[in-house]
């Protein structure tokens, strides 16, 4: 598409009117040298919109904080380009369009919660909002608190701040709600929800799966470097296909007895199509089938003297379980 | 954005509400000064050009101005190592723009001890020859703390913890005792403080009033004294370029 050579100036116009959101393009980092070199992000190729929600999933070491970096222009990639807006990461930073709550930034502990909110809002020109912001984020109540005599989640919540601080087009968390009880982080969906509606780019990684379902549009999720899968959040669920029938078996549960089921399953053509991860039996005789025909198989198994029988159906979770378990065959 | 005026002064704030910095760059110059200097039955006796209580008010301003710039800039290499470094990256702020505002925060507090204990000093009998004496050696003290300034900067890089300040602090006063700075050594005490870090330094601070002259007796030439500056601040460069190694590696 473009050359990806040293990002001189942007013109204006591409800066601010074409440009997407983000666009990340074969992206790779490595650390260590030699035989120990591990490659944290192994070609990553990612286009967010403006406007859009992505939530980026992935288990520990799947290179999500790493590409963060990239992404804020903390670190330097070994291969591949970061655009924000059109601009470099950094350039995004100081024209205030780009801004991050990280996980692994730090506050100054001996400074109250309000010195902190002003003081970076000195650096972007932005004494102006610090009221409103702290109102936004419920500061106001612990202006004059030390930061050091805060809980986790009212840090959290100043680090939120500081990233709304200046306003900006583009907004990426890092894990935000670590440390939060059940009503904060309810009330920092809501906030987030606010700032989805301004017409934001919000990019957020996070654990907790529920967060991704009920909140982002699209989830990417990222298994050792790469991506494995990026589309709708809905549909990613969809992808997986099928639905988790679980069942007690009859009977005494040994090799006959089980074969036997097994059997009359197949002559229906009900395991057709499954792989070896779709089915588990366990020793107490509880089947578990991830299947497409979940409605048929139900019956048959009912047929067959089974029951306490269950139908799910799959949640993000058992997507992302299967996706980075599949990648890492 | 090169310099932020509300940094600076929330910087001065915090400093001032920290019980350590005003005990070791105000409070403990002051009293050495007072026990050492005014109250000595000695203090009006000639140092040169000046009096002995004068003699030990530049000390103690040299060593307050020292403890203040190596535990501000200790203070603010550990910082940006720990985090909040991070945070400001996501601002517009520059490097230099945070080099700025922290190196003149340092010389802030350098020159409030100095004005304290100077003040205390003039009203309790510290006499000079001369009016610009006084200037000289606030200049010479103020100038010459900068290379503390690059002291507590290599501690706070190569440390990189909560407790870099204090020991940027306590080096300061151990270089104190052996650096011939607070009670006068001689002998083989003196010959080895020669090449200690905060010899030259206030050597130099007292050059207006001894011109070298020790008291206990000898004399230092000019060259000797700012060979010891000269090489201390290339030390205290390696130490420096060896905590950001460090701090690099941590990343």
């Amino acid at each position: 598409m473009n050359t990806r050579s040293t990002p001189t100036e942007p013109t204006a116009s591409r800066a601010t009117q074409d440009a997407p959101a983000i666009e990340i393009t074969g992206l790779a980092k490595g650390f260590g040298g030699g035989e120990r070199r591990v490659r944290a992000v192994a070609g990553v190729d990612l286009t967010v919109g403006r406007g859009e929600i992505v939530a980026l999933l992935g288990p520990n070491g799947a290179g999500k904080t790493t590409t963060i970096d990239m992404l804020l222009g903390l670190s330097d990639p070994d291969e591949g380009a970061v655009e924000v807006l059109g601009q470099s990461p950094r350039q995004a930073v100081a024209s205030g369009r780009l801004s991050a709550l990280l996980q692994t930034g730090g506050l100054l502990s001996d400074l109250t919660v309000a010195e902190t909110v002003d003081v970076i809002a000195s650096f972007h020109g932005a004494r102006a909002r610090v009221t409103e912001v702290m109102e936004r984020t419920g500061l106001a109540p612990i202006a004059k608190r030390k930061v050091s005599k805060c809980s986790g989640g009212e840090q959290q919540r100043i680090k939120f701040a500081l990233a709304l601080l200046p306003d900006p087009d583009v907004l990426v968390l890092d894990e935000p709600t670590t440390g939060m009880d059940v009503v904060a982080r309810r009330s920092f969906w809501e906030a987030m929800a606010e700032e989805a509606r301004a017409g934001r780019t919000i990019v957020f990684a996070t654990h907790y799966l529920e967060e991704a379902e009920q909140f982002a549009q699209r989830t990417v999720v990222m298994n050792r470097g790469k991506i494995v899968a990026d589309g709708a959040t809905a549909e990613l669920r969809a992808a997986l296909g099928g639905r988790t029938v679980t069942a007690t078996l009859p009977g005494p549960v040994n090799t006959v007895t089980v074969g036997a089921i097994l059997d009359a399953l197949k002559q229906g053509g009900l395991l057709d199509g499954l792989q070896a991860t779709d089915m588990q039996i366990d020793a107490s005789g509880i089947m578990r089938v991830r299947t497409a025909r979940s409605d048929a198989l139900a019956a048959k198994l009912l047929e067959l003297g089974a029951h306490d029988l269950e139908i799910v159906a799959p949640t993000l979770e058992t997507a992302f379980t299967a996706l980075t378990q599949d990648a890492g065959e | 954005m090169l310099f932020s005026r509300t940094f600076y002064l929330t910087e001065v704030k915090r400093q001032l509400r920290n019980p350590y910095t005003l005990a070791f760059t105000l409070a403990m110059p002051i009293a050495m000064y007072l026990l050492f200097g005014a109250n000595a039955a000695y203090a009006d006796s000639s140092a040169g050009h000046g009096n002995v209580a004068f003699y030990v008010m530049c000390s103690m301003a040299a060593f307050g101005a020292a403890t203040a710039m190596s535990s501000i800039c200790s203070i603010a290499a550990s910082e940006v190592g720990q985090g909040w470094g991070r945070q400001i990256a996501m601002t517009p702020l520059s490097i230099a723009g945070y080099a700025a505002v922290k190196l003149v925060t340092a010389l802030s507090f350098s020159a409030l001890s100095t004005a304290a204990v100077f003040l205390v000093g003039a009203t309790t009998g510290a006499k000079a020859d001369d009016g610009w004496r006084w200037a000289a050696v606030a200049g010479l003290i103020l100038a010459g703390g900068l290379i503390f300034g690059l002291f507590g900067l290599g501690v706070g890089l190569a440390f990189n913890s909560d407790s870099a300040a204090a020991l940027a602090s306590i080096s300061i006063t151990f270089f104190g005792f052996f650096g011939n700075v607070f009670m006068p050594l001689d002998g083989v005490m003196l010959d080895i403080a020669h090449f200690t870090p905060m010899y030259g330094y206030v050597a130099l601070v007292r050059w207006p009033i001894t011109e070298g002259v020790l008291v206990s007796g000898g004399s230092d030439e000019l060259w000797v004294v700012l060979l010891n500056v000269l090489v201390w601040t290339a030390l205290f460069a390696v130490l420096t370029r060896f905590g950001v190694l460090r701090s690099r590696r941590r990343r």
